[in-house]
């Protein structure tokens, strides 16, 4: 797999996220104000799915499962979430965000918990 | 190897335990052992344990309490619980609040194993009776459950019950408040197609033998938090922030902190406890205010009703009327403690606006999602 072309940088608001799928693989595409982000589509909580549960402020993501909360543009944790989310690597070509998709990225229950 | 089949009669089972069976719970740095009884549900027989298994509901509907079956069998109980929704039966996913052991079990669950304070009360089996029906306002169905011994729960936490006859247990609130005590008292609303609730509707008589689990539920009060109250609920919500209203005047804490409820319910018709919680509010007129939001009434019917009630009263939806006044009160939020209580989308609604529109950190908001 390569670099895809994943949406336009218009499709997803400032300050939002948006689920697309390419090539059977779901990804969540936020945009964090001065460029765009790519997460797997699952809260690595307890794999709630964040297009539906995720409400974003100022740069923040929050699960509204269980309030987890992150920062949109490292996917570092902040408040209680005990997980970090993962990346797609991803940039723009116009104006078309592309994700660099050469594995689907899962979070692993077995191997949390590392801290 | 993981043998993962269910299984629906415990007739001809190869395994079928004659006596308590043993379950270990693991994770990388973690791990916890404890009994379960035949037919007990897993999560039960852990928790009872003191093992501090991941759950919300606690009755199926939430999908909180997902393991992973690494070895052994299990059933999986209620086929068509909705927290099954989104498992993965394919690797094992199951929910322990439902699924019972038939041999020895090796389970991993996300997250960690964590308890949610220190003096978390230990849950247990208890068989009760079941007394003092009486209906406050349509729809709506009180109850006392008399245990053979005293409990000890936290304000806000709640029992789930099993209805005589009826497979499955239904979470509900405790409306009083008592640090220890025989007499738990609770509140139902009318669901149609609902086993316990109908059950419910059905009851003037004492009834023995009811078999109940907990206490449960982590949206508790605790009056050494020195905390402001903010507490959101609609209809039978009202249980468990009532039995914190109760707790937070019985222990001093609405003599030094503040404490603000908006109920929400359809009706004036549809209205119960209006007594009980302005006896409370008397009793704290400087720092407990109630606002009694009706969803489905015209300002003028309100006005009618209002004379006399010395509640504040307002219409609209509990939770957009509720952030609403916190966002324009423009006060502090860090001393703040927000408790909700309520139907799904009101609970939803209201997270939603208080991270978005009121800055309220997640810490602050507690809330137990069953329905």
């Amino acid at each position: 797999m390569t670099w895809k072309a994943v949406c336009a940088t218009a499709d997803v608001a400032e300050d939002s996220v948006r689920l697309y799928e390419v090539d059977g693989i779901e990804i969540l595409i936020a945009n964090v104000g001065d460029g765009f982000r790519a997460y797997p589509p699952m809260c690595p909580h307890m794999e709630e799915p964040l297009d539906d549960s995720a409400i974003c402020k100022n740069g923040v993501m929050t699960c509204t499962k269980h309030l987890w909360q992150w920062d949109m543009k490292t996917g570092e944790t902040q408040g209680p979430a005990e997980k970090p989310l993962l990346m797609y690597e991803v940039q723009l070509e116009g104006e078309q965000v592309m994700v660099y998709l050469d594995q689907e990225l899962e979070y692993d229950f077995d191997d949390d918990d590392d801290d | 190897m993981s043998c993962f089949r269910p299984w629906n009669s415990r007739s001809g089972y190869p395994h079928l335990p004659i006596a308590a069976v043993r379950i270990e719970i693991r994770k990388k740095e973690q791990a916890a052992g404890f009994e379960a009884e035949p037919g007990e549900q897993l999560l039960y027989a852990g928790l009872r344990a003191g093992v501090p298994l991941p759950y919300e509901c606690a009755t199926g509907t939430c999908g909180t309490c997902k393991g992973r079956l690494r070895e052994g069998d299990i059933d999986h109980g209620w086929e068509d619980a909705p927290g099954r929704a989104r498992l993965k039966p394919a690797r094992g996913e199951f929910l322990m609040c439902q699924a019972t052991a038939g041999s020895e079990c090796r389970i991993d669950i996300p997250g960690r194993l964590q308890g949610f304070r220190d003096d978390d009360i230990t849950p247990a089996h208890h068989v009760v009776t079941l007394h003092g029906w009486e209906e406050p306002c349509r729809d709506i169905r009180g109850f006392h459950a008399e245990f053979p011994v005293p409990v000890r729960f936290h304000a806000g936490q709640y029992f789930v019950l099993e209805a005589p006859g009826l497979s499955g247990y239904r979470a509900y609130s405790m409306v009083n408040y008592a640090s220890e005590t025989t007499r738990l008292e609770f509140v139902i609303k009318r669901l149609h197609g609902g086993g316990f609730s109908e059950w419910a509707f059905d009851q003037n008589r004492s009834i023995e033998g009811v078999r109940v689990f907990g206490p449960l539920g982590r949206a508790t009060f605790h009056p050494d938090e020195s905390r402001e109250l903010f507490l959101v609920c609609g209809g039978s919500g009202i249980a468990g922030l009532l039995s914190i209203l109760e707790h937070a005047h019985a222990s001093g804490h609405l003599q030094q902190h503040r404490a603000t409820l908006f109920f929400g319910v359809r009706t004036t018709r549809d209205l119960f406890f209006v007594d009980r919680l302005r006896a409370l509010r008397d009793r704290h007129p400087e720092n407990l205010s109630v606002t009694i939001v009706l969803s489905d009434e015209e300002e003028t019917a309100v006005a009618g009703h209002r004379a006399g009630q010395e509640l504040d009263w307002a219409t609209g939806l509990v939770h957009e009327v509720a952030i609403s006044a916190l966002s324009e009160a423009d006060g502090p939020v860090d001393d703040l403690m927000v408790y909700l209580a309520g139907p799904p989308p009101m609970v939803d609604g209201a997270i939603r606006a208080l991270i978005i529109d009121a800055g309220i950190p997640p810490g602050s908001i507690r809330y137990d999602k069953f329905s």
